[in-house]
């Protein structure tokens, strides 16, 4: 069963929002079985909040929804103290940083004890990756010379250029054997083909990105890459399992 | 009829399978009758042979691959003698301008001169139009104002980042139309209809090596009425290139 390795819920202060009801919707429509979510950008800036806002959501979700909790690096010791109540009192498989919404180059030491408290804690982070200046895939594979032992999961592909400029740059990050990739509105599906060829299947998660994605056109994204079966089990749900700790056929 | 408006045809030395073969069998595989393909690579000054490659593919496969010529305004005199040479007498059906490949500004006098000239040939210029700097839509906008006789189509849309800007500079000027590859957003596509017209939004892949597939599901996924599909994915590349729909 697929697992839709990054979506949000809530309410953004950037003007997009979606319920977990919203988000299972979309879910069941493409017979996808679970979603890792993560909170949106809260209006007040609380990301402990807005954890537990999801935390709750996800216990409601019936197992449709597996929590990520997202902080803002910016808020030092206080997000390091919400990142691991989110995952220790509630179970929050993962962390995801938005440098282009908080605000703060993913390579900036401000990051660092984020990535440092990831690794003792035992659990992936996602990077919002391609945004100038910010989440470049070089500066995110700084960042994950940070936890070298943490799975550090690029959005993108690891780039957003329409003409696949910063591809180059994700293909060298990707040589740092932590690093992995999220197919999240890439550009094009022969870079996803030639990255699984060089780098094996098991670095390439599905994430919709939704809902400033669209999860139907994402999830064909995936299902038309040309891949082995077993390389698209991995990349659907297998890897996800695998990096967020979740049982094996968590939906079945 | 299905027309894809923004393919590459291009020799084996760019790296990439992008040859009128290829072109065509990823064509057939998302059932696209019909495609506009041009060059990956500006043509380098007095060298026409990436012309005449584009030439030789679409009379290769006559009827189903129509050429636009890629040119670097920085040529001046030799891009207009290219562009006249292309349109009247190898049956080319528009140009394409890359302003990122070329550093060439969208608004600076030589691009102006050569949309101006495309517009009096009867042929749209497509632009790159992502999120670099010379190829945003507010970059294109005036020279979509300085050439109100000359259709200037918008490749991607604006990329990333920029398409609520190229929704907004076509709703600015009428000249403008709306081209869908690679731009990740499929209500995007429905927005534009909404605030443009289904006449000015037409389907392109930036394809072969992106999917003709893939994006021709985007236009699917998008929420339009069949009419609106219709115009997008074909009617309306076909008043643009002058082939039957």
């Amino acid at each position: 069963m697929t697992i839709d390795g990054l979506s949000f819920v809530g309410v953004s202060r950037f003007g997009y929002q979606r319920t977990a009801d919203e988000a299972i919707r979309a879910l069941d429509a493409e017979g996808i079985g679970t979603a890792a979510v993560a909170p949106m950008h809260p209006h007040d800036g609380d990301f402990g909040r807005a954890n537990r806002e999801l935390a709750a959501a996800v216990r409601e979700s019936a197992g449709r929804l597996v929590g990520i909790a997202r902080v803002d690096p910016w808020d030092a010791e206080l997000a390091v103290a919400q990142l691991t109540s989110a995952v220790t009192e509630d179970d929050a498989k993962a962390v995801f940083l938005h440098p282009a919404e908080e605000h703060f180059p993913i390579n900036n030491p401000v990051a660092r004890p984020i990535a440092e408290r990831a690794a003792s804690l035992g659990i992936p982070v996602l990077v919002a990756t391609g945004h100038h200046c910010m989440s470049e895939a070089a500066q995110v594979a700084r960042f994950a010379e940070w936890c070298p032992d943490t799975p550090v999961i690029m959005t993108n592909g690891g780039q957003l250029n329409i003409s696949g400029m910063g591809q180059f740059d994700a293909q060298l990050a990707l040589g740092s054997p932590n690093l992995y990739i999220l197919s999240s509105g890439v550009y094009r599906e022969d870079f996803l083909e030639r990255m699984v060829a060089r780098f094996g299947a098991e670095r390439l998660l599905f994430g919709s990105f939704a809902p400033q994605y669209d999860v139907r056109y994402e999830h064909q994204r995936v299902l038309k890459v040309h891949v082995t079966d077993e390389q698209r089990e991995l990349v659907l749900a297998g890897n996800a399992e695998r990096l967020f700790g979740l049982p094996r056929r968590i939906n079945s | 009829m299905i027309i894809d408006m923004h393919m590459h045809v291009d020799s084996a030395s760019v790296g990439l399978d992008v040859s009128p073969e290829t072109c065509v069998r990823a064509m057939d595989v998302a059932g696209v009758d019909r495609a506009a393909v041009m060059t990956l690579m500006d043509l380098r000054g007095a060298d026409p042979s990436a012309m005449e490659l584009i030439a030789e593919a679409c009379e290769q496969y006559d009827d189903r691959l129509f050429g636009f010529i890629r040119l670097h305004p920085g040529h001046r005199e030799q891009a207009h003698t290219f562009l006249r040479t292309a349109i009247t007498e190898l049956g080319f059906r528009g140009l394409k301008l890359h302003p990122v490949s070329t550093h060439a500004h969208p608004a600076g006098e030589e691009t102006i001169d050569l949309i101006r000239a495309a517009g009096e040939l009867g042929v749209p210029t497509l632009f790159h139009c992502g999120d670099e700097a010379f190829s945003t839509p507010l970059s294109i906008a005036p020279a979509a104002a300085a050439c109100p006789d000359s259709t200037i189509i918008l490749g991607h849309m604006g990329g990333y980042f920029h398409v609520d800007e190229a929704i907004d500079v076509a709703e600015r000027y009428g000249n403008i139309i709306l081209e869908t590859s690679a731009m990740p957003y499929p209500h995007k596509i429905r927005e534009a209809v909404a605030r443009i017209g289904a006449d000015r939004v037409v389907f392109g892949s930036d394809g072969p090596v992106s999917s003709p597939d893939l994006e021709r599901e985007k236009i699917m996924v998008a929420g339009l009425t069949d009419e609106q599909t219709r115009l997008v994915l074909g009617g309306n590349a076909a008043s643009l290139l002058g082939v039957s729909a």
